[in-house]
Order: structure tokens, then sequence, then C-alpha cells
């Protein structure tokens, strides 16, 4: 049986091992979203209020992460970066991955955001301008409400993109679904019945994510 | 009540299109402004409220003077506290309801109780007949009850000056009838009124004043049915022909 090409019983092994990650992948997902997120929303705002000088940095910035893949960004800030900066050579692989994620995703999302922020009537400001309201009040209280339902379906895709750029992490030696798999197979020499496994694992949890993300944007469209 | 001195806007080096506006209303006055196409009229009705910067100028309306030459943006809020604006294309907004919309400024700018802010803003909804639409969002409002809900929202601040910008001219003309028949009732309670508009037979009822703006001046400034009735320009005489025959 076990020269089967595949073993069924070995992937029925294997299976429990992957997922038993999970919880090294989902948050890894979880902290590179939310400064993703955070660092992406103030890109946005620089580029959209054209701050001097930061906005020319941040155009940079996002022109070199989005020009350069996710992989050599990894290697390039834990092996490179570490021989000038100790506080990267005593940094843990899991959080060298999920600051390189945040950097990389976060210059996706700005984009995402910005053109959200674009897409508000400028009539909306004047009214708000009209009435004596303040530039903050005008943004938390009519530009950001109307942009997150533009921006929504664009940041969903860049979240999904980050569930799978986590898969990345196995090249610091991180064991989440994908590491773990790896380090497995290389025993065994069961690829296909490893590698089926760790595909599922992951098309479950952007499955699952789609359906709430999908929820959540019907929501939003229902209110007005 | 509002002094407009030396007022110049221009967009670029070629395009002037205010050239030395001069401009004096009192408390009450309802004064419509008419006037061809380009010639001006909203430029200078959003340079009222900063909307358009002017290039050059004083602007004071109560007690707040700006210069557009040294201009801050604390003395811009003071003076869009003055004022306020019901635009051609309603700008309500969209993430509010109707109620919302009336209630914003109130809560947001003036600092009012969310219990006061509704009370007030229901008010000003049944004056514009629209209290039973309150809990629509503007997605399902037609124009002329956007429109009518945009005027409320305008007379939620208690400016001292309205300023309409051709509120009617982005509506169905089934719905005009409704929004200016609101205008109409708001100016006869006495409030302080610049509207720039293409309806020139409202204007000649509603108004106190008329101005006609021929390229970025002034031509002619006086009662409706002098203005109206009698024009002496000949600019405004060929203007005032051309609606007629429309």
């Amino acid at each position: 049986m076990s020269n089967n090409i595949f073993s069924v019983s070995y992937f029925l092994e294997i299976f429990p091992k992957v997922v038993g990650k999970l919880d090294v992948t989902l948050y890894l997902t979880l902290i590179a979203m939310i400064c993703a997120l955070i660092l992406g929303t103030i890109l946005a705002i620089i580029a959209f209020y054209r701050v001097p000088v930061l906005y020319q940095i941040s155009r940079v910035y996002i022109a070199f992460m989005r020009g350069t893949p996710a992989a050599p960004q990894l290697f390039f800030f834990y092996y490179g970066l570490a021989l000038i900066s100790t506080t990267i050579t005593n940094m843990s692989a899991t959080t060298a991955v999920a600051i390189i994620i945040s950097l990389n995703m976060g210059a996706f999302m700005s984009e995402s955001i910005r053109a959200a922020l674009m897409s508000v009537d400028v009539g909306q400001r004047e009214a708000a301008a009209s009435l004596g309201m303040n530039g903050l009040q005008t943004v938390i209280r009519v530009i950001l409400p109307q942009a997150i339902r533009v921006a929504l379906p664009p940041l969903f895709n860049d979240i999904i993109n980050i569930i799978k750029m986590t898969s990345l992490a196995f090249m610091l030696g991180v064991k989440d679904i994908m590491g773990v798999g790896r380090s497995e197979a290389a025993l065994s020499l069961r690829y296909f019945e490893t590698y089926a496994a760790i595909m599922i694992v992951y098309f479950v949890v952007i499955m699952i994510f789609s359906f709430f993300s999908k929820k959540l944007e019907k929501i939003c469209n229902e209110a007005y | 009540m509002i002094q407009v001195d030396h007022l110049y806007k221009k967009f670029d080096e070629n395009t002037e299109v205010l050239k030395d506006i001069n401009l004096h209303i009192s408390k009450n006055e309802v004064v419509s402004i008419l006037g061809p196409s380009g010639t001006g009229k909203s430029t200078l009705l959003r340079c009222l409220n900063y909307l358009c910067v002017p290039t050059k100028g004083v602007i004071r309306i109560g007690d707040t003077t700006v210069d557009a030459e040294h201009h801050k943006k604390s003395d811009v809020r003071a003076l869009r506290r003055h004022s306020s604006m019901v635009f051609q294309n309603y700008n309500l907004f969209k993430n509010m309801t109707a109620l919302q919309n009336v209630m914003e400024a109130l809560i947001q700018v003036q600092k009012k109780s969310k219990k006061e802010a509704e009370e007030r803003a229901i008010e000003l909804l049944e004056k514009v007949g629209m209290a039973d639409r309150k809990d629509f969002y503007p997605s399902k409002l037609s124009g002329g009850q956007q429109q009518r809900v945009g005027i409320a929202r305008a007379l939620a601040v208690s400016p001292d000056v309205i300023l309409f910008d051709e509120p009617t001219s982005a509506l169905d003309p089934e719905l005009v009838g409704e929004v200016l028949n609101t205008i109409q009732k708001i100016a006869e309670d006495g409030a302080t009124m610049i509207l720039v508009t293409h309806e020139i037979r409202f204007a000649r009822e509603v108004s106190s004043r008329v101005l006609f703006m021929d390229e970025g001046r002034i031509a002619a400034d006086g009662k409706p049915e002098d203005i109206i009735s009698h024009p002496q320009n000949p600019r405004l005489q060929q203007f005032l022909k051309y609606f007629a025959q429309t």
C-alpha cells in the first residue's frame, strides 16, 4: 500500500499534522493584516492629501514594494539587514515574516484605499465644508464611511493574498502549515499526499473567509 | 451684513471670472443673481463661503472678515459658520438618512446634544414637508425630496445667510415647483438669502433685489420690477428676451 501513488492512509496521517499548525498561519495572517491595514490607511491618506515630502517618499516606497517579489524581500530583510542590525538578528522568524508581509501588502492596500477615497464625490466634501465641519470631521463622518464600501472588495482580495503569502514563512524556518508539511514530506518523500493536504487546508480557510467577506459586503451595501 | 470689496477671481492668467465685485447685502434681503452661463454667478456665490478661494478682495459676513490675500484656515471656518449652502446636486451625505443629514452639523459643529439636534431636525423636516421620510437614505428619495432635505440641512445651522447655487437646475421639470415653494416659504419667514437661478419668474416673485451679472461684473442691480420688467442695460434686455422666448 505504501507504494501506491496516492496513499490514503498517509494522507489521513499527515492531514491532522498540517491542520495542527493552522494556528501559526492564522496568527501570522491576523498580525500582518492589521499592520498592513494601518500602514495602508496612513499611506492612502498621505497620497489623498498629497502631504509634501511624505507623499514623494511614499510613492517610491510603494513602487519598490510592488515592484519586487516578497521572497527576496524576506531574505534581504532577515539575512541581509541582520548583518547591520542586532534587532533583526535577535528577531524571531515569525516576527520577521509578519513585518515583511505587512510592509509588502500595506503598499498594495494603500492603493485600494486611495482609490476608494478618491471615489467619494467632491460635492460631499464641499457640503461638509459649507456646514463648517473641519477636515478631520469630514474624513471620519463622511469620506471614510462612504469609501469603506468601495474599498472592501479589493481589500478582501489583498487579505486573501496575505493568507497565501504566509506560506513563504517556511523559507525562514517557521513551522506553519507549509513549513511542517515541507519537513514531513522531506522525510517520507510523500509529496503528493502532503501538498494535497496543505492546499486543501489553505483552500478551506480562504473559502470560509470569502463566505464571510461576501456577507459583510452585502450588509455594507444594504445600508444605503 | 454682507460686504464684498474689490473681489477678483482668476482661474489662470487668461480667465478672470470675477472682476472687481463690490456688493453690500443687508439683513432680510432676498437677492437673486441672474445672468448668462459662465459669467461668474456661481463662482461669486462659492467665494462667499470660500469653497472657491478668491484671488483678491475682502469678504465680510456678520463679524467675520476674511482677506483673500492672507486668509487663515480658522478665518475661513469662522466665515462658513455664518452661512450655509444649498447645492445644485443636493450633495446630501449619502451615508446618512434625511434626519441624520440635518442633525450632522448641529452635533458636529454646534455641539448640541443628540436629543436637541433631533428635535430641531424634525421640526425643520416638517417645515420642508419631509418629516414622513426622515429615515430614508438620499438614494431612496427623488431629486425634489433630496433638495428639500438639503434646504432643511442648510437651515439647521441657523445661518445669517443661505446661499442657493442653482437649486432647481438639476431637477426634472415636474419637481421644480415643490422646491421653489419651499424656498419661497423660507423667504417669507424673513431669512436672508442669495439665490443663483435661471428661474426668472420665480426670481421676480421671491426677491427683494436682483443682480444681473455679465462677464464677471455686476452689470445691473436693483428692485426686481426695475431689473426684470423695465431693463435698461442692453445685455440684460437681450438676456431677458431670450428667456421670454423659451
